[in-house]
């Protein structure tokens, strides 16, 4: 695995590990530069024109952070809007997705192939191409600033049920045909037994659902109309457009909204990486 | 039945919807959204430039968009090689560089697009010195012609280093070591064995990357939706926003979103021929 790790003894390793050292740090400084600048911005006060990095490190403005809920009381609704939608959809798709998929490795039925690729045929479809028709569904239906138009659509997930099946496949079947001897229901079978020796693919398509429903943009913003019904997504963006609009305030709502998300990685960054790298297949 | 749970919501959010889309993207649609008037074909040869006017605004579009993947794939894809490179170092503490090299994926587009367009502002100076320097005689990279797609290409590359860093990551670490180690003994150098060994056998993962990365870029909204919301002539997927929910057209949107699927679809089958070809390497 190691391209770079040719093995070196005395002064040249030390001057090796210092030379590696100081790339890493290098590099990490240039991927965290916008990070960075976006907290030096949120610490630097209600001013028209602040600098790259705030000139008096003792008067840093750590308030801002509760400033925000002050000047924005309805950023705790939206990120309760998200939180609720982002685990409505990982609830639903974990529930459609496990089912789905339990019956495409188990069960034998006619037509099973062909429901595969009905399940399959979802990822060729790209979300744009569904768009408008799905927006004027909503909008019919009068489920604009609701739960259910921003829940529903991706409570199924082709992409889940693939992960899923692949994973059930794993599992040693004679443990389905003697449960089913000793007169155990299918659905009490996924519950009690497949569904708990199953936690890894399911944290992971846990983790990687919320992660990409938490971060969703684009249909928020077309099925969400009044303030209170924004996610937090859709919600930063506005800061800007408000005529008090400074600087120190956005960006220190644009940090909040990151942390669940940048939390998630650190906490759950196995289950996300397997999950980005498998959900990859769905382009 | 298990699957109708998944059956119900795939019929309804995505095979009813695409056929109707197919079927609003023939007609010419009042302001509900319902068919007013059988149009055929119209709005493709609209879209395409074929249908006789000589306005090639869309398909300039398309362009664009092609060019804006050109400007994000191939970089992306470099400086994530770069740095999973680099982080195969066998030092203490790599975990946490690795950690930090991969957070731009818990990142949304939207808090990148919001940092972004402060750092390309004007009013923060954070990029005067690159506006001086090229002589735009712009205030800022976003409102000149020639730097505003350059600079949201510089915000999705940033923003898609994580996702790609990661992956190639897990590339090269399927390596097997052993063919490393042969090489050093028949006397390879570092670059030896980068050219020979590790660029052949992580040569499945770049492509597969290529093809996902210009399929994410051609789809990209947000970034425009939050950095250049005026520009025109814009990304193809943001002018087909701009038909449907600026100005209701929603059968030319529609007849917009059906192109893009088929273009999709042709990436995703040479996707698809890749991962193949994955497969039969391992």
């Amino acid at each position: 695995m190691s391209v770079l790790s040719h093995s070196r003894r005395g002064p040249a390793r030390v001057r090796y590990n210092i030379i590696i050292y100081a790339l890493l740090i290098l590099a990490s400084i240039i991927l965290g530069f916008p990070l960075i600048f976006a907290l030096s911005l949120a610490l630097q006060g209600p001013v028209p024109n602040p600098s790259l990095l705030p000139r008096d490190l003792t008067q840093l403005d750590w308030g801002v952070f509760l400033q925000v809920f002050e000047q924005q009381p309805q950023i705790i609704r939206w990120i309760f809007n998200s939180f609720v939608v982002a685990s409505g959809v990982t609830l639903g798709v974990l529930f459609t997705s496990s089912l789905m998929a339990y019956a495409l490795s188990y069960l034998k039925f006619p037509g099973k192939t062909l429901l595969l690729f009905f399940a399959l045929g979802s990822l060729m479809v790209p979300f744009e191409a569904t768009l408008i028709p799905n927006y004027l569904l909503v909008a019919r239906l009068r489920w604009s600033d609701s739960f259910q138009g921003l829940i529903l659509p991706f409570v199924a997930s082709g992409f889940g049920v693939f992960l899923l099946r692949q994973y059930f496949l794993t599992l040693p079947r004679d443990l389905y045909d003697a449960a089913l001897v000793d007169g155990c229901t299918r659905l009490r079978y996924l519950w009690s037994i497949l569904l708990p020796l199953s936690r890894p693919a399911l944290a992971t398509l846990a983790v990687y659902t919320f992660l990409t429903t938490w971060n969703q943009f684009y249909w928020p913003l077309l099925v969400t109309n009044s303030t209170e019904w924004r996610t937090t997504q859709v919600g930063i963006t506005v800061f800007r457009n408000f005529e008090f609009a400074v600087f120190n305030i956005q960006m220190a709502a644009t940090l909040i909204v990151m942390l669940p998300t940048l939390l998630l990685l650190i906490l759950g960054q196995r289950q996300l990486v397997s999950g980005l790298t498998a959900g990859a297949l769905k382009g | 039945m298990f699957a109708s749970p998944a059956i119900i919501i795939f019929s309804i959010f995505t095979y009813l919807p695409f056929f109707h889309a197919i079927f609003l993207s023939l007609n010419v649609t009042n302001n509900q959204g319902e068919a007013a008037r059988f149009n055929g074909l119209g709005y493709y040869a609209r879209v395409l430039g074929l249908d006789g006017t000589g306005r090639t605004d869309y398909l300039q579009s398309i362009l664009t968009s092609f060019q804006f993947a050109l400007l994000v794939v191939p970089p992306v894809i470099l400086v994530a090689l770069s740095l999973a490179l680099l982080a195969t170092a066998q030092v203490r503490g790599i975990q946490v560089f690795r950690t930090i090299f991969t957070s731009s994926i818990a990142i949304s587009l939207a808090s990148a697009g919001v940092i972004w367009a402060l750092i390309y502002s004007p009013s923060t100076k954070a990029t005067t010195w690159l506006v001086e320097l090229l002589n735009l005689g712009t205030p800022g990279l976003l409102s000149s012609d020639a730097t505003a797609l350059p600079a949201v290409a510089v915000m999705t590359i940033w923003s898609g280093i994580g996702f790609n860093f990661i992956i190639t990551l897990s590339g090269l670490q399927a390596i097997p070591v052993d063919l490393y180690e042969s090489a050093a003994i028949d006397g390879a150098n570092r670059i030896q064995s980068f050219r020979f060994i590790t660029l052949p056998m992580l040569s499945p993962t770049l492509l597969f990357l290529f093809v996902i990365n210009t399929i994410g870029s051609l789809q990209a909204f947000t970034q425009f939706f939050l950095l250049l919301p005026d520009r025109t002539p814009t990304v193809y997927v943001y002018e087909t926003f701009l038909a449907f929910w600026g100005d209701n057209r929603y059968g030319l949107a529609s007849a917009m979103s059906i192109i893009l699927f088929v273009i999709l679809l042709i990436l995703t089958s040479i996707q698809y021929g890749v991962l193949n070809r994955r497969v039969n390497y391992s």
